[in-house]
């Protein structure tokens, strides 16, 4: 497995050389030159060429690319065009309110659409079913924004239940903040899981398996939650898996809309502002989880599924 | 009966399609290596009646094996009473076996996440009878590798738990503790603040956060309007000498820095005149990003020189702070002055601007890179704790000089509110302590101001139709809540400009027929009243209201619409109805309601047969094509960095062509030659009247038309008192009072 491991790393290097070749090609060729406006609506062509010689944009394209290759090697791209933080400062302190958003509501989604899933394919076609496949379909149907919006002004506002807007970076202290952002995303996040797992679920019922179960004489609630739910892992796995990166990425919207200081919002002043040390810092991260979230994946499938063989 | 720990995991299947009886009977199940006790054996029962085929789950139980093994082998055993199985009868099962033996484990996810969530999850141990295998008569039929682990089931705990900390901690509107007794401001920022460093703060937000920590030599008076320029840092207004480039500075003695580590013993020193130059000096240093060297560039003798030197020195080499500059002549710790290269009345409003606000050497040189997020001025508070991009924390200082409201004579009080003199002559900072809060969108702010968790805030365009009647007054339920207005006029410039350098849309020929014909077909008012409420002050040329120069009623005789007219111009341009004229391509900033702007100028423009090629920009896109003469026609908007009509009147000064700040690239000799008349003058009617002569010029050669100045709308609860907005300077602040917390 180690062997495994190390060749999907390796793997992944050039996937990453990819992204890195994609993003430098975007803002550098595509997007030009930003610095002007970090320098206020009077800057001088001194001024402009200063900055640039700071930040290396006065050398060629291919140079200022090895420049961006040695960066992600010591995971050090330098400082933010508008804030002149550290962009790896930036980024760790991003990282703690993301997760605290994120991961809560990773683990409330999967755990209540896997068991909205379950009592839906228990009782498939019939009523229940059919209302529980309903709400899904409106939780992803309707816009994350009206969430949002609802939210904030029904549960905060009116009754009020949460805390309209707001962080707080102590550990106990942030929860009363993020408690409505973290239901928001569940319900949106539910719809969509819920169909999902449904899906599984109803494709394990039609196992030899679960045949073979009921003809055994298991009751219907034994062989849904437990023989059923055993077999419907490596999907429910799979998926959680793929939501890592998103974890640490955290939520444009839900940042934004909640003042939460975390990667979501930090991307979108980066994007705003065109604030490339931070952009391309981000595309670095979020590509290097990406590779090791699948070979998590990957290994994960062959530890809980041994009819999966890594090789 | 033994104890099985912790529960089984593997689960058997296998069905046969071979006839009864011959197969039916014991079926017996072990582990191979590992430990022993793994084993069990379960009745294969005979198939129903109703057909050969029986499909046959067993669970096998794990014994009491502690640790649980991670991985290992199953056997499979047919042992019957009578006779051992023969291979041919071995065979058809043994298939079967290979294709459907499963084993499930998604128990060892839930176990990880057990142990890391602390006992939310608790094994349940199940007590299962254990058999054992007889050696006798038994066939091993196959064998299949496993992986194992144990399985625990969630506690419902765990959402009871979460549930509880979802309960405990959501909700709702408390008073933090810290706040009892005292009287903080509760007030928003509309965006994110991104240095609390002077010389680089470069947006409005950044300037207010730093407002209540630095000050500058100069401010405003709060009470007077139109604004009035006064000392702040200063014993009094700044002498000139009579070629009016000599400025003699005497600054108030007993000011000091707030304490902080970075002083000796952490007490905070009295400033200086080397302060003053000091923090001047910053601006000149380009590893600081200055964004305000502008307001310096080509003003002050020898400070160019100097910024030209320090720019030649070594790689490496340190910024020289005590390298001389000519222009700064210190007379002793309180008194200085400042050479200027020609007279520059508007020299003392740049001094009253956030960028030459007064720092420490200890500071920048103690904190470094970090100074940007430590901010040691001499002003009425000091920052107790930033979380970027999420609220500021300040908290009076402690130190800060006696320093009283503004009482003014009565018959100075002319239009403002009575209820402002309440406070005349009392000492300020009323308040002890400000919380600025960011916010980025503005939903969450009016909730927040709404719920009284905000003092004040500005009134978001989506909500103006819900707080103010079509008269322009407050909706009674926000009088009744006891909530205040004031509508400030903002000294704006919002404009739809050309490039003069386009060959078809630029110069003084027929491309003058073409933007004069395009202003015509332009009706602003629709565009005020779509996109605005009706709210801005719609002009023309570049003066906005409340400076000199300013006209109010219809000063241009393009102003739109005015279709037919516009399509005359088009003959004369050799452009009937449009004929022949390319795409006029539109750039324009991306987001809001740019998008529905673009169409509505396109809908209005196409009236006289010109086609508008909209296209969304982000800022620093836009910022970019202006730079670089790319853009042929835009809209952008100019903020007037203080209030004299000579800092819109420079928009269009030659010189300052892209990438300076006339993106129009206009270029008019008469226009110059009285540009650089004005700019050394002192207010009077004879400056007045080049303001309006050179207004006209603009109006009448349109680089720009469509002028806009926003109003904004403020509101506060009652909570809050002495509020008078301002967005000229930030400083006004330290006036504001509020009712304790509860």
């Amino acid at each position: 497995m180690t062997a495994y491991v190390l060749r999907r790393l390796l793997h992944g290097i050039p996937i990453i050389l990819g992204v890195t070749i994609v993003t430098f090609i975007l803002f550098h060729v595509f997007g030009g030159n930003p610095i002007a406006s970090f320098l206020g609506k009077n800057a001088t062509l001194a001024d402009i060429a200063a900055m640039e010689k700071e930040y290396g944009f006065d050398k060629s394209l291919p140079l200022q690319y090895l420049d961006y290759l040695y960066q992600i090697i010591r995971f050090d791209f330098g400082r933010s065009f508008a804030t002149r933080e550290p962009v790896v400062d930036m980024i760790i302190s991003g990282v703690g309110p993301s997760l605290s958003l994120t991961l809560p509501a990773l683990l409330l989604t999967s755990l209540i659409s896997v068991s909205i899933a379950l009592v839906s394919a228990f009782f498939r076609g019939q009523l229940v079913d059919r209302l529980l496949v309903f709400l899904a379909v409106i939780g992803m149907s309707v816009s994350f924004l009206v969430y949002i919006v609802l939210g904030q002004y029904l549960l905060a506002f009116k009754l009020p239940l949460f805390q309209i807007h707001g962080y707080e970076a102590g550990f106990i202290d942030r929860w009363q903040y993020l408690s409505l952002p973290i239901i928001v995303m569940v319900v949106v996040g539910t719809g969509y899981d819920t169909r999902f797992y449904r899906s599984v679920m109803v494709e394990e019922t039609t196992k030899d398996y679960i045949v073979t179960a009921f003809a055994k004489g298991l009751s219907r609630r034994r062989v849904m939650f437990v023989h059923m739910l055993k077999n419907a892992s490596l999907p429910i796995i799979t998926r959680m898996m793929i939501s890592v990166p998103f974890l640490v990425t955290g939520s444009l919207l839900l940042e934004s809309f909640f003042g939460i200081p975390g990667m979501g919002n930090m991307l979108l002043t980066a994007l705003d502002q065109a604030d490339l040390p931070v952009i391309k810092a981000y595309t670095v991260v979020i590509s290097i989880l990406f590779v090791l979230s699948n070979i998590t994946t990957d290994v994960l499938y062959a530890i809980f599924d041994p009819r999966v063989k890594l090789s | 009966m033994a104890d099985r720990h912790p529960t089984h995991i593997y689960q058997l299947l296998f069905s046969s399609n071979m006839k009864p009886p011959e197969y039916w009977g014991r079926a017996s199940f072990a582990m191979s290596d590992v430990p022993q006790n793994w084993s069990s054996e379960a009745t294969i029962p005979a198939p129903k009646a109703s057909g050969y085929q029986a499909r046959i789950a067993h669970e096998l139980e794990a014994a009491s094996v502690d640790p649980l093994p991670s991985s290992g082998r199953i056997d499979l055993f047919c042992s019957r009473q009578d006779t051992a199985m023969s291979d041919a009868k071995k065979g058809p099962l043994r298939e079967f076996l290979a294709s459907q033996i499963f084993v499930g484990s998604s128990g060892k996810i839930l176990s990880h996440i057990g142990n890391m969530a602390q006992g939310f999850l608790r094994a349940r141990r199940q007590k299962r009878a254990m058999t054992t295998i007889s050696p006798k008569n038994t066939t091993h039929l196959d064998s299949v590798a496993v992986t194992a682990g144990d399985r625990r089931k969630p506690n419902l705990a765990l959402v009871g738990t979460i549930a509880v900390i979802f309960l405990a901690t959501a909700n709702c509107k408390q008073t933090d503790p810290n706040e009892i007794g005292k009287k903080i401001l509760h007030m928003p920022l509309r965006s994110k603040v991104s240095s609390l460093d002077p010389v680089r703060g470069g947006t409005s937000y950044s300037s207010l956060a730093q407002s209540v920590v630095y000050e500058a030599l100069f401010e405003y008076d709060y009470l007077a309007r139109p604004l009035r320029l006064i000392p702040r840092l200063l014993e009094a207004m700044p002498s000139v000498d009579p070629s009016k480039t000599i400025y003699e500075f005497t600054l108030k003695k007993g000011i000091n820095f707030q304490d902080d580590p970075c002083f000796p013993n952490g007490k905070g020193r009295e400033i200086t005149s080397n302060d003053v130059f000091f923090s001047m000096k910053r601006m000149a240093d380009r590893a600081n990003s200055p964004k305000g060297w502008w307001i310096y560039n080509d003003r002050i003798v020898g400070f160019d020189e100097f910024r030209a030197k320090q720019d030649e020195r070594p790689v490496g080499a340190p910024f020289n702070f005590d390298e001389p500059v000519e222009g700064f002549e210190i007379i002793d710790d309180y008194r200085f002055r400042i050479h200027l290269k020609q007279p520059f009345p508007q020299f003392t409003y740049i001094l009253a601007m956030q960028y030459t606000a007064i720092v420490s050497r200890e500071a920048v040189e103690y904190y470094k890179e970090e100074f940007d997020s430590h901010p040691v001025g001499t002003g009425p508070f000091r920052l107790v704790k930033w979380i970027r991009g999420s609220k500021l924390i300040f908290e009076k200082n402690p130190t800060f000089r006696e320093e009283f409201y503004p009482s003014p004579p009565p018959s100075a009080l002319g239009n403002v509110d009575p209820s402002l003199y309440q406070a005349a002559g009392k000492r300020i900072p009323f308040l002890d302590g400000i919380v600025m809060y960011v916010y980025e969108q503005d939903q969450p702010m009016w909730l927040k101001f709404r719920a009284k968790d905000l003092d004040y805030s500005q009134v978001p365009a989506e909500y103006f139709d819900s707080i103010y009647c079509p008269n322009g007054n407050l909706r009674s339920q926000l009088s009744a809540d006891g909530i205040q207005n004031y509508n400030l006029e903002l000294i704006d410039f919002i404009y739809r400009g050309f490039n003069m350098e386009d060959p078809i849309w630029g110069g003084f020929g027929n491309g003058k027929l073409l933007r004069q014909a395009v202003s015509l077909a332009t009706d602003i008012n629709e565009i005020n009243d779509a996109f605005y409420n009706n709210t801005c002050v719609v002009y023309d040329g570049p003066i906005p209201p409340g400076l000199d120069g300013y006209k109010k009623g219809i000063l241009s005789p393009y102003r739109g619409p005015q279709i037919d007219k516009a399509k005359a111009l088009l003959v004369k341009a050799g452009y009937p109805n449009g004929k022949g004229l390319p795409p006029l391509v539109f750039e324009t900033s991306r987001g809001g309601n740019s998008q529905e702007q673009g169409d509505m100028l396109a809908r209005q423009l196409k009236a006289i047969g010109v086609e508008l090629l909209p296209n969304y920009n982000s800022f620093p896109e836009l910022d970019r094509k202006l730079k670089r003469k790319k853009a042929q026609f835009f809209s952008l908007a100019w903020g007037t960095d203080y209030p004299d009509a000579e800092n819109n009147l420079a928009l269009f000064y030659g010189p300052n062509e892209a990438p300076g700040s006339n993106n129009f690239n206009y270029k008019n000799p008469a226009y110059d030659a009285l540009y650089e008349k004005i700019r050394t003058m002192d207010p009077s009617a004879e400056r007045t009247a080049i303001y309006e002569k050179m207004r006209d010029m603009v109006i009448e050669d349109v680089p720009a038309y469509g002028s806009m100045a926003r109003i904004r709308y403020y509101v506060w609860n009652s909570r809050l008192k002495n509020m008078f907005p301002e967005e000229t300077w930030y400083g006004w602040h330290k006036y504001l009072d509020v009712e304790v917390e509860p």
